[in-house]
């Protein structure tokens, strides 16, 4: 295991701490299955600032867990652990359907410009790549009152062959969940949604909300990491809101919280191998314990 | 319409007559859900008694469905989805098996599976939702439509009735006439069992109507065929309170899928599928005593559970 400094936030726990921020009290949110940083990001935030958060557990639809540690997949009791009570999948949905869940957290392995998320296939003629598969994430697009999209893959890897596979893209090969724009530019209303898709979209360089008009826009960059360097692993243009600020940082309590919530660091396994050793001076820098 | 009463008054019967209720070409409703409840022992006895060509449904799914494919037996599959999420990762058999053509890809997602399964269970032949559009499902599956609805104008998606030739269940417990017992999360189980056409489950333990009463009856006994008792048959998948996820045998089960489809049949299939005539030969094979003790242990408390993960 790989556990910072006491006086050094990780990566992993900056995106933990970033996710909970966009999380409101007294709503309902839903984390799904395959996503522990949301899972964190929510119990950091129902144990911090969102008190009344109603919060609801992924795969198990358990409402307000107390999960003794966090479990490498979700549909395991250890997850449903001192739950108030339980949904089942209908209700959740019906929840959704009905305009009751507040905000839903989705990723993607393709984002583009608009919001719109592939995990269902690379390759628009013939599959080039089978993904697992949305869930139950385009049906919560539509619905979820606001959506956060995150993702710790922003920046492009080589795909072996010479070329660069970016993240953010300039259009998703499959749209699993829709977005704000689809691709021939008709609205969220004008499809007839009733939810009001992604505000936000965090990712491992940098995080963006939404214009106006539904485009990704750059809101926050990492100590480490600038606007040219997202730039460089986007594959579109956006446009920025300047002038662009560090994002927020968790204050040392909120480390040692999501250290006891996942003493298994089940969250790094979202992030890259070279991302898990990225940290940063927290906002209450203090001299380290074990000097 | 789905006029099938399952009555009799004792329906227990052995792995190998339940996998019997399959045929080939059937769609089937796997129960149970990522790595929890999954009827894993039936579906290693029907890749052993070969019954192919099986269209799949179902919400969130892993090793069941990467086995099935595994095994050559899907001819489709319209699950939402399928991996081991940040444990493993991708699904390699079900991948392998989508992106050489074997598989035909339907995917759908949760709520219209939701959605059509209700439709199913009320005897409609159709139900509305909105949370498709925009998205590319609508392409995938011609067979939805659209309507004005006539109360409020607004464009509604049809989703027509989904019943399955057969739901696969695995419960904690159940009783001879068949009502079954499920502990924690029931998934889509529930809705699958009133879906489909006719339901078989394998439990942990049958105990008597009256001990399944006091439990309580998550499924009634009339929608169900048949149910054999098979302790440990959702391994490697946890069924609590008996038993955790196999972890290390969930990483060496992926190791083997991720190294090409004829070293999964060499060094998967062949030790743990064919090469284990049946259930208890199978436990033999996991490692016996051992192995299911360490995974009773998360019993013991927070500690002794985390080690199971580590």
């Amino acid at each position: 295991m790989n556990e910072p400094r006491v006086d050094r936030c990780s990566l992993g726990e900056a995106l933990i701490y970033r996710i909970a921020r966009t999380i409101e009290d007294g709503i309902l949110a839903f984390h799904g299955f395959g996503s522990p940083l949301v899972q964190l990001a929510l119990h950091v935030a129902k144990r911090t600032h969102a008190p009344n958060l109603v919060l609801v557990a992924g795969a198990t639809y358990a409402v307000n867990p107390m999960p003794p540690f966090l479990a490498p997949t979700s549909n395991d009791w250890v997850m449903d652990r001192g739950a108030e009570c339980r949904l089942d999948i209908e209700e959740l949905f019906d929840l959704a359907a009905a305009g009751r869940l507040g905000r839903m957290f989705l990723s993607g392995l393709q984002i583009d410009r608009w919001g719109n998320l592939n995990t269902t296939r690379l390759g628009t003629e013939s599959l080039k790549l089978k993904l697992p598969g949305g869930g139950g994430g385009c049906n919560l697009a539509c619905d979820a009152r606001h959506l956060t999209l995150w993702t710790a893959a922003h920046r492009a890897v080589s795909d072996g062959r010479g070329a660069r596979r970016l993240r953010l893209v300039e259009r998703c090969d499959f749209i699993t969940s829709p977005g704000h724009r689809a691709a021939d530019g008709r609205t969220r209303k004008g499809m007839g949604l009733v939810g009001n898709g992604p505000d936000w979209l965090i990712t491992e360089l940098g995080v963006f909300d939404f214009d106006e008009s539904g485009h990704v826009r750059l809101r926050e960059v990492f100590p480490d990491t600038d606007t040219e360097l997202v730039r460089a692993n986007t594959a579109f243009e956006f446009p920025i809101s300047e002038p662009v600020a560090t994002t927020p940082l968790p204050p040392a309590a909120v480390c040692e919280l999501i250290r006891s919530l996942d003493p298994l660091r089940i969250h790094e396994r979202e992030l890259r191998p070279e991302d898990r050793s990225r940290t940063f001076s927290g906002p209450d820098c203090r001299p380290e314990r074990h000097a | 319409m789905n006029a099938a009463m399952y009555t009799q008054a004792d329906k227990r019967t052995d792995l190998e007559t339940l996998i019997g209720y399959i045929r080939p070409g059937d769609c089937l409703a796997i129960g149970g859900g990522l790595s929890s409840r999954e009827p894993m022992a039936a579906l290693r006895a029907l890749i052993r008694a070969g019954t192919g060509d099986l269209e799949l449904i179902g919400s969130a799914h892993g090793i069941d469905v990467d086995l099935l494919c595994g095994a050559g037996l899907v001819a489709a599959s319209a699950e939402s989805y399928v991996g081991f999420e940040q444990d493993f990762g991708m699904a390699p058999n079900y991948r392998r098996a989508c992106e050489a053509g074997a598989v035909a890809v339907r995917d759908s997602c949760c709520y219209t599976l939701v959605q059509q399964l209700r439709a199913a269970i009320a005897g409609l032949p159709f139900m509305p939702i909105r949370s498709v559009k925009g998205s590319g499902f609508l392409d995938l599956h011609p067979e939805f439509k659209t309507l004005e609805c006539p109360y409020t104008g607004d464009e509604l998606i049809l989703v027509p009735a989904l019943r399955p030739d057969i739901a696969i269940l695995h419960a904690q417990y159940g009783d001879a006439h068949g009502n079954l017992h499920i502990a924690g999360p029931p998934v889509a189980d529930r809705l699958f069992a009133r879906a489909a056409k006719k339901v078989i489950a394998t439990v942990e333990q049958i105990v008597s109507t009256e001990e399944l009463q006091r439990l309580g009856v998550t499924v009634p006994y009339f929608y169900v065929a048949a149910v054999a008792e098979v302790a440990y048959g959702a391994h490697p998948t946890a069924c609590y309170p008996f038993y955790g996820y196999d972890r290390p045998h969930t990483a060496h089960y992926h190791t083997c899928a991720s190294a090409g489809a004829g070293r999964f049949e060499d060094e998967y299939l062949h030790r743990f599928v064919h090469g284990c005539p049946d259930h208890a030969a199978y436990l033999a094979a996991i490692g016996g005593s051992a192995t299911l003790e360490r995974l009773a242990s998360w019993k013991d408390g927070p500690d002794a559970w985390m080690k199971l993960y580590e």
